[in-house]
């Protein structure tokens, strides 16, 4: 019998694999359309616009390491945003090095995200939302108030750089390269959070929010994995900052306001918690929804607001978390002959 | 002599620096309990964080203003607008909380769901209103001399009918047969219901009187603020402190640590620069979710 269901666990394991790969390679063609269209039509703007989707898209995959692995509802992850935005247009002006840029945003990120973690995740549930609505809040305003940073300029005039890639060298004053590169970053920041879920790590990040209590006493320590995926968060969306200054030239407080963290969160739900590629094609429906209804109307907020209300109710688990059980479902019927009954699984 | 003139000194700043300072924190930290009571009510009873709190403050700013441009009296608003607002808050909580209210993430869906709300209904505002700030004029003009110190009647005011509210609600939950079954509610739902409390109802009413108390905070700040769309959201951050430090859950909490902020902010103020002043009241705020998360006091009907 053991074997049968090691089977049966192994086979609805690589059905739910494939599904989130055809889900992942479905969004790289849809972006790699966009990009086609966009350059045929020679256009800057979209290409501009739909980079930085990809980059809050990113930040969103973060929030969905916490809140959809870990569990824990982070409202302040505009905070590890905007300090890799800003740390990265501090060393662009100095040094206009991507590699440093991205260096020295890794480290300041792993830095702060360590020290911020081993505080946060001692607060469970609504009070590490709110924890983290507030710290963010206080470093707005303090950043808003200092005038070595900009005060509520921002830092303007970053450099356009080229990025060299080994054999080749991609220049950030190219709209279509640039979204090419950040495409690339954000799948491969994608493949490997998918593959971290994966490792026994992962695995513990799930016990953890399933039955926190229950952890401990199979041999491990839920802090530990807490910070770790906290660390792992902070770390992808600084590195998703660091990439906007390269795009826009420029970084203001804005970025580190409640808007940056609360759209974050609306892109993990309507794309899809839990699910990692979901939270991409949350931030794609977001972006291309901001622009289209911004077109006829500026109160488009209501009406994003009114969806993501709907999508709470209605549909909790988002788009990816509607599409998965069913492709799921497609591929784990291809490999049904892998001989399992409900009888041979039973208890 | 020496002595005499240092006290003097003393004496001087108390009245002209201090005083005022203390009496205007007094007077903002009134309207900030108000708000924090209805925040920390709907989280002691029903487990829900009401991030569209703020916006239901500035509903209560913004229906004054409009009844004010009807010609409606400023007493009167004082009372018609809570009640407007605790219809709202009643329909609110039937129609959106409840569809999720029974889901294992409630935490979070709640959340979620008045973020959501937040949203929608700052647009709105925007749509209706306009982004200018509408500043309505001040019911009781003039200013008066209280202990040697100068300070404008509304102030006064305020201070004398916040700390008539604060009793009130303090007798209702805890002095009446009504308070007791929102306590035995919040305490056990599943044994006040079976003793005959209708849960339910209790439930959205508690949502709708914590709506209404930021709706009548909203109309008591308005003539002192002004009234724009995201006057919610500068005030939120403010009564969420105040959740936090005072005990999520805890009336007495809640007006301890919302008198005391209001008071650190007022003072500190006048030491550092005013734009350092709130990033200090939440550097409390962390600070007190890392020492001592319960905050101040327990949870409402948990002793």
């Amino acid at each position: 019998m053991g074997d049968s269901v090691r089977l049966a666990v192994a086979a609805s394991e690589r059905a739910e694999r494939i599904s989130r790969a055809v889900l992942a390679a479905l969004f790289v063609l849809f972006a790699l359309t966009f990009a086609a269209v966009a350059l045929v039509r020679g256009d800057t703007f979209f290409f501009r616009l739909a980079t930085e989707a990809l980059i809050l898209g990113g930040v969103a995959m973060a929030v969905d390491v916490l809140l959809g692995y870990a569990g824990l509802l982070t409202l302040g992850h505009a905070l590890f945003f905007g300090l890799g935005a800003y740390v990265s247009a501090l060393v662009l002006k100095e040094t206009p090095s991507f590699w440093l840029a991205m260096g020295a945003t890794l480290c300041v990120a792993t830095l702060v995200g360590l020290l911020a973690g081993v505080v946060f995740i001692r607060a469970r549930g609504v009070y590490f939302a709110l924890i983290t609505f507030g710290l963010a809040q206080v470093v707005f305003k303090a950043v808003y108030n200092t005038r070595e940073l900009g005060g509520s300029d921002g830092i303007i005039g970053v450099p356009q750089i080229d990025i060299p890639l080994g054999l080749l060298t991609v220049s950030a004053s190219s709209p279509g390269s640039f979204f090419l590169l950040t495409l690339i970053f954000v799948m491969l920041l994608y493949c490997f959070l998918a593959w971290w879920m994966r490792t026994p790590l992962g695995r513990l990040l799930v016990a953890v929010r399933v039955n926190e209590s229950r952890v401990p006493f199979l041999g491990f320590a839920p802090w530990r994995v807490k910070l770790a995926a906290f660390v792992m968060a902070a770390i992808v969306a600084a590195l998703c900052g660091a990439l906007y200054p390269m795009l826009r030239g420029l970084v203001s407080p804005e970025l580190l306001t409640f808007q940056t963290s609360g759209n974050a969160v609306i892109m993990v739900i309507l794309g899809g918690v839990g699910t990692l590629i979901g939270p991409l094609y949350g931030a794609a429906l977001l972006t291309g929804l901001k622009s289209v209804i911004g077109t006829w109307t500026e109160h488009h907020l209501m009406i994003i607001g009114a969806l993501f209300m709907l999508s709470v109710i209605f549909l909790p688990k988002g788009f990816a978390g509607a599409v998965l059980p069913r492709l799921r479902r497609y591929f784990a019927g291809e490999a049904s002959n892998a001989s399992l009954t409900k009888k041979d699984a039973g208890h | 002599m020496h002595g005499g003139a240092c006290m003097n000194e003393l004496l001087e700043s108390l009245q002209f620096i201090y005083g005022p300072q203390i009496a205007n924190g007094l007077a903002i930290g009134m309207a900030v309990v108000l708000m924090a009571l209805g925040l920390t009510i709907i989280f002691g009873l029903l487990d829900v964080i009401n991030m569209s709190h703020g916006e239901f403050y500035a509903l209560g700013a913004y229906l004054a203003v409009t009844l004010a441009g009807q010609g409606v009296n400023f007493w009167f608003c004082l009372v018609l607008v809570p009640l407007l607002m605790a219809a709202i808050g009643y329909f609110t909580e039937r129609t959106l909380i409840q569809r999720v209210f029974h889901s294992k993430d409630r935490h979070i869906l709640t959340l979620l769901l008045t973020f959501g709300l937040a949203i929608i209904t700052e647009d709105l505002f925007k749509l209706g209103y306009g982004p200018n700030p509408y500043k309505p004029e001040s019911p009781i003009p003039g200013a008066s001399e209280l202990f040697g110190i100068m300070l404008p009647n509304y102030r006064v005011f305020l201070i004398v009918a916040g700390s008539c509210i604060i009793v009130a609600v303090w007798m209702l939950v805890y002095r009446t047969r009504l308070g007791a079954m929102v306590r035995a509610a919040a305490w056990d739902k599943h044994m006040a219901a079976s003793l005959g409390v209708p849960v339910e109802r209790v439930y959205a009413g508690t949502f709708a009187f914590g709506v209404a108390l930021a709706g009548l905070s909203g109309v008591l700040l308005a003539p002192i603020y002004s009234v724009f769309p995201t006057m919610g959201k500068d005030f939120i951050l403010m009564a969420f402190t105040v959740v936090i430090v005072g005990g999520m859950g805890s009336i007495k909490g809640a007006v301890i640590a919302g008198l005391l902020l209001t008071q650190v902010q007022s003072i500190s103020s006048l030491f550092i620069s005013p734009v350092w002043s709130e990033p200090l009241v939440f550097g409390i705020m962390v600070l007190f979710l890392i020492v001592r998360p319960q905050g101040l006091a327990g949870r409402l009907g948990h002793g």
